[in-house]
């Protein structure tokens, strides 16, 4: 695995620091050497953490610093002793040791305010049964007999105190697992120097005799300098102090496992400590097992009070659902009567519109009657002429926002049966051929013999009238109009052919749009709505088929529809109750 | 040639006058009817041959209409045109389905409806005869 550029130098520190450490015992125990190498490592530690400082520029800095001093500490004391190896206890080596726990605790819980993992209660308190559990192990196994020893008072009080610096450094480190930068290598590193120092501490503690120099002890404490060194020269270090959002955790499987560690210390301890006839302090420890007992009993009902907040969210959560479904389905009702008016409507306006275009087109018809007005003069006949013709097409766009409105229902309704479209083509070419010489037109048919396909005859009349009246408004004096139908074994395909005016590129698929007219149409005055192909396409896709338009440059439009040989039926004897 | 009675059943006054002056045009004698009540009762009472009923009438409607003509005995074997401004395909079905003889889309031609009137009544002669 590549190790990233930026971690190369964190990475080496760490290599070089644990060879060095282990030249330690190459040299002759408690020589010059060792001491040499031992305070080296220590200042590198120091040196590196200031660098790491520098190069990475952590905010706040300050918990930083504080941990630089607490390690510069240590390398002072370290020095003392190798400088004065026979002074004996109190000296000023212990009070440096001593002075530099609380650095150490105080800096990492610095850096998890920072990082605002302090809000976490619950890992705090968890931090304090844990830290508890040890303090009573400590004070059972380390401190007791450190007291009950050899030595005067003050040799006994410092005996006494450091195990206890261990505890406070337990304190900060167990509540900095409620960093939420707990993840980074920057963090583990300063857990791993946090191990190695509690544990060199520990074989001292827990040892009869009392320290003497050059042991593997030393190991673990110049191994735990060059993790907090190499903690310090990793990029992640900035990390540690970034406020980040603290996730609820309730408990994950090995945080219980930690506590029913420390909860079960107590008891065992208790029990060990008889069986080896050690004298016990049963006063301070029932006052630390009392505490360990408050703090489980606050951690449980946090548990609690955060289970009921959830429950009461996901009540809300629930209600607010609830709410929404109904919100939906009164909508989803409404929608439908309106649907309902819609058609309503609609039938009311095709009835309402029916009924006076009636009156209009028949007494116009009895007007224009020759046998019936043999006086009416030529001028005042026109203008007849001129309102029949506007009625007629009154009556077709009625019949086109009509049939409009049901294709958007959904409600257009085939009756299929099996018909012959070159026969249905010749006819609509028949009668729409006056139409074309009216206007100068040439129309022609072309089909190879009958094409049996099954449609709704009225519906494809309907579709060719279309196709056939657009070609024939769009086509100048002097144009053609060419339909032609052929079949194959995919289906049929029918084009309607003109030399018009063509279609604007890019605009041969938005002709199809309801209401979408040309800007060529426009611009020539054609009359038209825009429905027309609308229809035409509702018309083929309800046979199952397409429709397209293409225009050449030089002018003429194509309309090609395909059909398949047997359109799926789409009848629907509920949706034919519609009354339009 | 006898003079063919021709019963108008039309609740709006414009199309029914309208229909009266082309039937009566073209020789028809002609009853008015402007509701359903109205035009069951004139059919028993005068027989026409024909009738052209609108399906949208005030009180029974025309489908109505029809089918308490085709229930009647005395007035099973009259023809009936029916005229609607609803011109959905599921209408037609309903109309033929009462017993309706033809249809009539609103708007019309009032020459066309006299064509489909004579029509029927030609076809019913040589069909009696």
């Amino acid at each position: 695995m590549a190790l990233p550029r930026e971690c190369r130098l964190g990475a080496l520190f760490l290599v070089a620091g644990i060879a060095t450490a282990t030249l330690y015992f190459l040299f002759p125990s408690s020589g010059t050497a060792q001491a040499a190498i031992y305070d080296t490592i220590g200042g590198f530690a120091v040196v590196g953490i200031l660098w790491g400082i520098r190069t990475y520029q952590p905010r706040p800095v300050r918990p930083w610093i504080v941990f630089a001093v607490g390690n510069a500490l240590f390398v002072a004391g370290d020095a003392v002793v190798d400088l004065y190896p026979n002074a004996t206890s109190p000296s000023a080596a212990d009070v440096l040791y001593l002075s530099a726990y609380p650095l150490f605790a105080l800096s990492v819980v610095m850096m998890l305010i920072a990082s605002e993992g302090h809000r976490s209660g619950g890992t705090l308190v968890d931090a304090g049964i844990v830290t508890l559990a040890f303090a009573v192990f400590q004070w059972i196994f380390v401190m007791q007999p450190a007291i009950h020893g050899d030595g005067t008072l003050s040799q006994k009080i410092i005996y006494g105190l450091h195990p206890a610096m261990d505890i406070v450094l337990l304190s900060g480190y167990a509540s900095f697992f409620g960093s939420p930068a707990w993840r980074t290598p920057a963090f583990m590193l300063l857990v791993a120097g946090f191990v190695a120092q509690l544990v060199g501490d520990e074989a001292v503690g827990l040892s009869t005799a009392r320290y003497q120099e050059g042991r593997w002890v030393d190991f673990t404490w110049m191994l735990s300098y060059v993790f907090w060194g190499a903690a310090a020269l990793i990029p992640s270090m900035k990390e540690l102090t970034v406020p980040r959002r603290v996730s609820t955790v309730l408990f994950s499987r090995w945080r219980v496992g930690v506590l029913a560690g420390a909860l079960l210390t107590v008891p065992i301890a208790l029990v060990v400590a008889h069986a080896r006839g050690d004298s016990i302090g049963i006063y301070e420890v029932s006052a630390l097992a009392a505490a360990i007992t408050l703090l489980v009993v606050s951690r449980l009902s946090g548990v609690l009070r955060t289970m009921e907040r959830i429950r009461m969210r996901e009540r809300n959560a629930r209600w607010l659902a609830e709410d929404t479904q109904k919100l939906l389905a009164d909508q989803n009702e409404r929608l439908l009567e309106a649907d309902r008016l819609k058609d309503e409507f609609v039938a009311l306006i095709s009835h309402d519109l029916r009924t006076p275009l009636t009156s209009i087109i028949g007494y116009v018809e009895l007007a224009l009657d020759a046998s019936l007005s043999p006086t009416l003069d030529k001028e005042r006949r026109g203008y007849l002429q001129i309102v029949a013709r506007n009625s007629d097409r009154l009556v077709r766009l009625v019949d086109d926002l009509l049939f409009v409105a049901r294709v958007q229902a959904g409600r257009l309704i085939l009756e299929p049966a099996e018909l012959d479209l070159s026969e249905l083509v010749r006819q609509a070419v028949d009668e729409a051929r006056p139409r074309a010489e009216q206007g100068g037109l040439e129309m022609s048919f072309d089909a190879n013999g009958p094409v049996l396909i099954e449609g709704d005859r009225g519906r494809l009349s309907q579709l060719l009238d279309n196709l056939i009246s657009n070609a024939l408004k769009f086509t100048h004096p002097g144009g053609r109009v060419e339909l032609r139908v052929e079949s194959s074994s995919d289906g049929v395909l029918l084009d309607v052919n003109d030399t018009g005016i063509g279609l604007p590129p890019g605009d041969t698929e938005r002709i199809f749009e309801r209401f979408f007219r040309t800007r060529n149409a426009v611009a020539e005055q054609i009359p038209g709505t825009g429905l027309g192909l609308f229809i035409a396409r509702a018309i083929a896709e309800a046979h199952g088929g397409s429709i397209s338009a293409s225009s050449r440059a030089e002018g003429g439009t194509t309309f090609r529809i395909l059909l398949p040989l047997r359109a799926e039926s789409t009848v629907d004897p509920d949706a034919a109750e519609l009354l339009v | 040639m006898t003079v063919r009675t021709v019963l108008v059943v039309e609740d709006d006054e414009d199309i029914l006058a309208l229909v009266t002056k082309r039937l009566r045009l073209d020789g028809y004698e002609v009853v008015e009817a402007r509701d359903g009540e109205e035009a069951l009762e004139l059919a028993r009472e005068r027989q026409p041959t024909i009738a052209v009923l609108d399906l949208g009438l005030p009180g029974i409607d025309g489908l109505e209409v029809l089918r308490r003509i085709r229930a009647d005995d005395e007035l099973n074997g009259m023809l009936v045109v029916l005229l609607t401004a609803r011109a959905q395909e599921a209408d037609v079905r309903r109309g033929f389905d009462a017993g309706a003889d033809a249809y009539v889309r609103k708007p019309f031609s009032p020459t066309k409806l006299s064509e489909s009137v004579s029509e029927l009544v030609k076809r019913q002669a040589s069909g009696t005869a």
